[in-house]
């Protein structure tokens, strides 16, 4: 039981040895070391990635009695290669003014002023805390390892910029989050009360008792409802999202773009982890409460941040609230359950993150006088000067959309196959209308770019000094394109391996939902 | 209303995936290699693009571009000798989505049987000969579009090369799709002149009509099948046991929806408008995608899918009186046209026709071969038009040109011409001869809907042919010399003092390059009579080599004389004994029509010599005698005005389009923008003024919202429960 804990954390402590070098490389006075950061981080993550498969190879996760062994292997590959991208996107962007007063000799290196160890060694953290979610198997593990990845981003977003905006978008994030916190603790409390045991395979048992001798107890469902509001938070999901656009808005580029991926992943991870505990027993579907539940908070997510996208004239703040409605999308594939819907939640995680990755990272790659472009209207007729760039962000934006045939379209053709075929129709429709709606603020992210003529505002927009932000747009951008040719090995790996007993639960389900309405 | 609908499977009896594959196609994994013919245009495209990037100003783009197509033609032929059964190579896994019931799976493979061998054989062939052809034609864009144009044909190879050799319908559509795109970007090469940018765009748009036809064809199949793998496809037609599907009303359209993608992409009525236009594109393009290889692509897919529409005959009548009213129409616009390059797209729409007609009177043997020797002779002609434009600064009017045979350099232009022409002319013992016959012949032996007045415009057709061919040879490469330089001087030609019949102005006669691949190819179309003399393994009919590749095919059925041809079924039923049943003039069509097609070829041939060499001022006669008469006057008017097609559309189609889209977009900018969106951006921002107060950035109310919300769930929740009666909960 310790052994096959330790054996599964290998990747995490491959990603704690980095957050030990690159801090102490992030305090040292050679310019030239500190540059070298951002890329030593990259080798820990990528070598953590690699791990991966080496762990969890199919023997060691057939042997596991974890809830959901097969998860830890496309999530964790997910996040690195994601994570990856992140990190391009700051190369030269961190402590950018301070590393220039350096180097013009203005001023001189203090390892007390300096936060670019710092920055990286939090992104680090909380990836680990994103990886040791996955492996949960208790209550306590999965407390710890959500927080884990929620509060280095809180420190993240308050050190992002000198401006106060950061610090005070830092200090609602940090308030909420802790609400959130104790929200779901509280419910973690109350499902330990109904069930006598923190380890989720036991729960599992236990509650798949209680489902037999008529009906899981109240106090379980009271706990599980909210376990999954406070954890809400993590994924911004209604109404738990109130926070994001200000965050967001707040946090500098590459921060944001973080923040849109990585306590995305972990919450999600946790929703597909602590609904298995309750949900998919023994043939039945859901508990209708909780169904009722998720149902309320997938509609309202994705509909409140589409429509608030639409009203939004600054970039941050319309990806944000999107980011938000993709939530909602995520959310059907978690009511879908195992088999389609969790395979199809991971692919989504994928293809979202990288577009949303790619769009933040054209906002990154602009600027006017040393600040982000922040209106819609700067970006009007970007394709005269910075044509790489505006073609990066149409195609992106396209994929957000989930236009065909790039990679986003089918991200959420997964998810609506795995919404149809578990009988949520009435869900998917929703969806549906609600990516038309978003095709209204998606196009004119392509529209503005490449069809506009160029404003007295966006004529004075300037590309990055840093050339990364603008490689890692492009690259993301040809990847909606180019990944899609190898759709089939990508879903082979975000395939989640059914454990037997849950593959019987799930062809019970589909006869179940036969005759149900599709509620 | 579960997962089972998604797939609107039609027939329930058709499982998603048949148990047994088609018996006689092999996975063939160690033929990996076949890959390489898709990839080496690939890798010259990025080579050409980085080449453009780079502004290479040297001719880099051109001798990559000849290398890989030289390289896909080498791994073409190696196939081709490899190759005796029908064979899956797969590339990569795609796509493939399953569901519980059901499963979408295109993956990148290639299938290939000899109908994929034949067809490559030529693309990847005349590709590599009409680059290097190219590499010269293209000379004054060095350093400034050259890299383009190569990027351009290399796409045009590999959209080919997918839609050739795809092993289901969705790459046939990306490639379809794919060589849609390059000719666009084709046609529109010389995008300073608003003539490419509109024939571009036509094109594109015409074309669009077609690709809904085949999108929708795919679409139908898919659901019906429940594949789209060619050889699963033909497993399940070849099965007698779904006849309950051959019932159902999308077996029936989806032979109609094929027909009209195929009609789009090679320019058959109504569709056949762009491919005039499309001239304005460099002629080594014109040579290439718009006579040889990309229009030809309707007829590959009626021959891939001749399953489909030999359940539905009528269908294929359709086919064939399209073909031949296309055949006659183009034929006699082309009689009146001017403009060299104009009159062979006409023809090539004509010849087009009877490769349809071919297809539509049962005999895909006959499509194929003709798809094969016009791909070599037409695009001789077109590049000796090519040839003579680039060396006359763009001069192609055939009255302001004469006597290039005997002018110094030109003697091998002129010579191919005239090969390239006699093929097309169907002189006796040319290529084209055998191949048009076999088409013709097959009209008067298939029992159909007039198929024997077809037959007969088919030959009057073949006589214009003749005739309008000879008439630009007769002009441009015959009698005196006299030429006058079009619009198009490059600057070297204008510090050339003039000294010569006062023009100050050289015709620069082609160099190696050029007159290498003419001589190629024109070999190419005069020794494609080869392959009809080849001893063939189909007994019952004379064709060669070429019946025996299509023998090898999906379209086997479509070969007179094989055991499931319509033709041989009706017969074993009648008990007669062989297939033929038709006659004209008492003898049987396959011999009566080497006589009448020479016949017809020659009296063609005599009277283009007799009017536009021998006395060329009875052609002018002949006009204004027929201009004065007013009972004829309105033929030759209409001919010369291609019978005003362009202007009925126009009218028809374009101006209420035009129309529609103002009445649209006034609906939609004072409606829609002005009502419903300004409306409902008014509606959003009411329910968002509600919602500001929450938004409004205080982090107490931002604390108390999301409590608020989690109490209010919690109640629905309560609610719901008492609803539906616990739901599981104790």
């Amino acid at each position: 039981m310790m052994m096959e804990k330790l054996w599964f954390v290998i990747p995490e402590v491959v990603l704690l040895a980095g957050v030990v070098i690159v801090a102490i490389l992030g305090l040292v006075s050679s310019t030239w070391l500190r540059s070298r950061v951002p890329w030593v981080t990259m080798i820990f993550v990528i070598g953590a990635g690699v791990s991966f498969p080496l762990v969890f190879t199919d023997e060691a996760v057939s042997k596991s009695t974890m809830l959901l062994p097969g998860l830890g292997r496309p999530m964790g590959m997910i996040a690195c290669v994601i994570a990856v991208c992140l990190l391009l996107l700051t190369v030269g962007r961190i402590d950018r003014k301070y590393e220039q007063a350096i180097a013009e000799g203005r001023d001189r290196f203090d390892p007390l002023r300096s936060n670019k160890g710092e920055y990286y060694v939090f992104f680090m953290l909380s990836l680990a805390g994103l990886m040791l979610t996955c492996s949960a198997n208790d209550l306590i593990w999965l407390f710890l390892a959500l927080e884990l990845t929620s509060l280095p981003t809180y420190v993240m977003v308050a050190m992002s910029r000198g401006s106060r905006r950061a610090q005070e978008s830092a200090m609602k994030y940090f308030f909420l989050g802790a609400m959130s916190a104790a929200m779901f603790l509280y419910g973690f409390a109350l499902l330990y009360g109904a069930t006598g045991t923190v380890e989720l395979s036991a729960m599992r048992d236990a509650l798949a008792d209680q489902a037999a001798d008529g009906g899981i107890s109240m106090l379980a469902v009271v706990g599980m409802m909210l376990a999954l509001l406070g954890i809400g938070f993590k994924l911004a999901a209604a109404p738990m999202h109130l926070y994001a656009a200000d965050v967001y808005e707040g946090a500098a580029v590459h921060v944001t773009a973080v923040l849109g991926f990585i306590p995305k992943a972990g919450g999600a991870v946790a929703f597909m982890l602590l609904l298995s505990t309750m949900g998919w027993l023994d043939g039945a579907a859901l508990p209708m409460p909780i169904l009722i539940l998720l149902w309320v908070m997938a509609v309202l997510t994705m509909t409140l941040g589409n429509i608030a996208a639409l009203l939004q004239r600054s970039v941050k703040r319309m990806l944000a609230y999107s980011s938000i409605s993709h939530s909602g999308y995520l959310l059907i594939g978690i009511i879908a359950g195992p088999g389609l819907g969790f395979s199809a939640v991971l692919l989504y995680l994928f293809v979202y993150g990288l577009a949303n990755t790619g769009a933040f990272a054209v906002l990154a790659s602009l600027q006017r006088e040393g600040r982000e472009i922040e209106s819609i209207d700067d970006l009007a007729g970007l394709r005269q000067k910075h044509p790489g760039s505006a073609i990066a962000l149409a195609i992106t934006s396209g994929s957000l959309l989930g236009f065909p045939p790039l990679l986003g379209f089918w991200g959420k053709l997964a998810l609506f196959i795995a919404g149809i075929a578990s009988g949520h129709i009435v869900l998917v429709l929703i969806a549906a209308i609600n990516s038309a709606i978003s095709a209204w603020y998606y196009l004119r992210l392509v529209g503005l770019p490449l069809m506009s003529e160029p404003s007295e505002r966006s004529e004075t927009i300037d590309r990055d000094s840093s050339p990364w932000p603008r490689f890692t747009a492009i690259g993301l951008a040809a990847s909606m394109v180019v990944l899609p040719i190898f759709l089939a090995g990508i879903q082979d790996e975000t395939e989640l391996p059914l454990t037997s007993d849950e593959a019987d639960a799930v062809a019970l389900t589909d006869d179940a939902d036969q005759d149900s309405s599709g509620f | 209303m579960t997962g089972t609908t998604i797939a609107i499977r039609i027939a329930e009896s058709i499982p998603a995936v048949p148990a047994v594959p088609m018996a006689d196609v092999v996975e063939a994994t160690s033929h990996w290699w076949a890959g390489f013919i898709l990839w080496c245009p690939l890798i010259s495209l990025v080579l050409c693009g980085l080449c453009a990037a780079f502004r290479v100003k040297s001719k880099l783009p051109a001798w990559i571009t000849v290398l890989s197509l030289a390289c896909s033609f080498t791994f073409t032929v190696i196939l081709g000798n490899l190759e005796d059964v029908p064979e899956r190579i797969n590339l990569f896994e795609w796509i493939a989505v399953f569901w519980s019931d059901g499963s979408f799976v295109a993956n990148f493979a290639l299938y290939i049987d000899s109908l994929t061998i034949l067809w490559m054989s030529f693309v990847t062939g005349l590709g590599t000969l009409i680059a290097l052809y190219a590499s010269e034609y293209m000379e004054p864009d060095l350093g400034k579009g050259y890299a383009r144009f190569f990027a351009g044909v290399s796409v045009f190879l590999f959209a080919m090369g997918c839609l050739v050799m795809g092993d289901n319908l969705l790459m046939l559509y990306l490639g379809w799709e794919g060589v849609g795109f390059a000719s666009y970007w084709l046609i529109g090469y010389y995008y300073r002149r608003p003539e490419a940018v509109a024939a571009a765009k036509k094109a594109f748009i015409v074309n669009r009509i077609g690709d809904l036809g085949l999108a929708l064809a795919i679409y139908l199949i898919w659901a019906t099948f429940g594949t789209i793998q060619y050889n699963e496809l033909m497993t399940l037609l070849d099965e007698g046991t779904y006849a309950t599907v051959y019932e159902h009303w999308s077996v029936e359209a989806i032979p109609y929806l094929l027909m009209l993608a195929a009609f789009g992409k090679s320019a058959q009525l109504p569709l056949y408008i762009w491919l005039p236009d499309a001239m304005e594109g460099p002629t080594p393009v014109s040579a290439l995608i718009h006579a040889a290889t990309m229009v030809t692509a309707g007829i590959y897919l009626i021959a891939r899918m001749y399953p489909f529409f030999l359940l539905e005959p009528t269908s294929l009548h359709v086919v064939a009186w399209v073909g031949g009213l296309t055949a006659l129409l183009a034929a006699t616009i082309g009689m009146a046209q001017y403009d060299i390059k104009r009159i062979f797209a006409y023809s090539t729409v004509s010849q087009l026709g009877f490769m349809f007609l071919g297809l539509g009177v049962l005999t895909t043997y006959g499509a194929s071969y003709h798809v094969f020797t016009h791909a070599f002779f037409k695009a001789v002609l077109f590049l000796t038009a090519g040839a003579v434009m680039h060396g006359f600064a763009g001069q192609l009017d055939l009255r302001k040109l004469s006597g290039l045979r005997r002018m110094k350099g030109w003697r091998i232009v002129a010579w191919t011409m005239f090969v390239g022409c006699i093929c097309l002319a169907g002189f006796p013992f040319t290529s084209g001869y055998f191949s048009k016959d076999a088409i013709l012949a097959e009209a008067f032996v298939t029992q159909g809907p007039g198929f024997e007045i077809l037959g007969w415009i088919a030959i009057f057709t073949a006589f214009l042919t003749a005739y309008y061919t000879f008439r630009v040879w007769c002009r441009v490469c015959a009698g005196p010399v006299h030429f006058e330089p079009g619009d198009e001087l490059h600057d070297d030609d204008h510090h050339d003092d003039g000294h010569d019949e006062g023009h100050g102005f050289h015709p620069h006669a082609p160099r190696f390059a050029i007159n290498f691949v003419l001589v190629v190819i024109a070999a190419g179309a005069l020794l494609a009579s080869v392959p009809y003399f080849m001893t063939n393994e189909v007994s019952d009919i004379k064709g060669g080599w070429i019946a025996d590749m299509v023998n090898d095919s999906t379209a086997a059925s479509g070969i007179p004389g094989h055991a499931e041809h319509p033709g041989t079924i009706a017969h074993d039923h009648s008990g007669d004994h062989g297939h033929h049943h038709g006659s004209i003039l008492g003898m049987d069509p396959h011999v009566a029509m080497y006589y009448i097609s020479g016949v017809v070829g020659g009296v063609g041939l005599f009277l283009a010599f007799w009017l536009h060499l021998w006395r060329r001022q009875d052609a002018d006669r002949l006009r204004s005698w027929l201009l004065a008469r007013a009972w004829i006057r309105w033929l030759p008017v209409a001919m010369e005005n291609k019978w005003y097609v362009d202007e009925v559309y126009h009218a028809l189609v374009r101006a209420p389009l035009w129309l529609l889209g103002h009445i649209f977009h006034g609906f939609d900018r004072y409606i829609i923008d002005g009502l419903l969106v300004d409306g409902t951006a008014r509606l959003p921002r009411l329910v968002a003024k509600w919602f500001q107060p929450l938004q409004n950035g205080m982090l107490q109310s931002y604390a108390i919202t999301m409590a608020g919300g989690a109490a209010l769930i919690a109640l629905l929740m309560i609610l719901m429960m008492q609803f539906f009666e616990g739901g599981g909960v104790q």
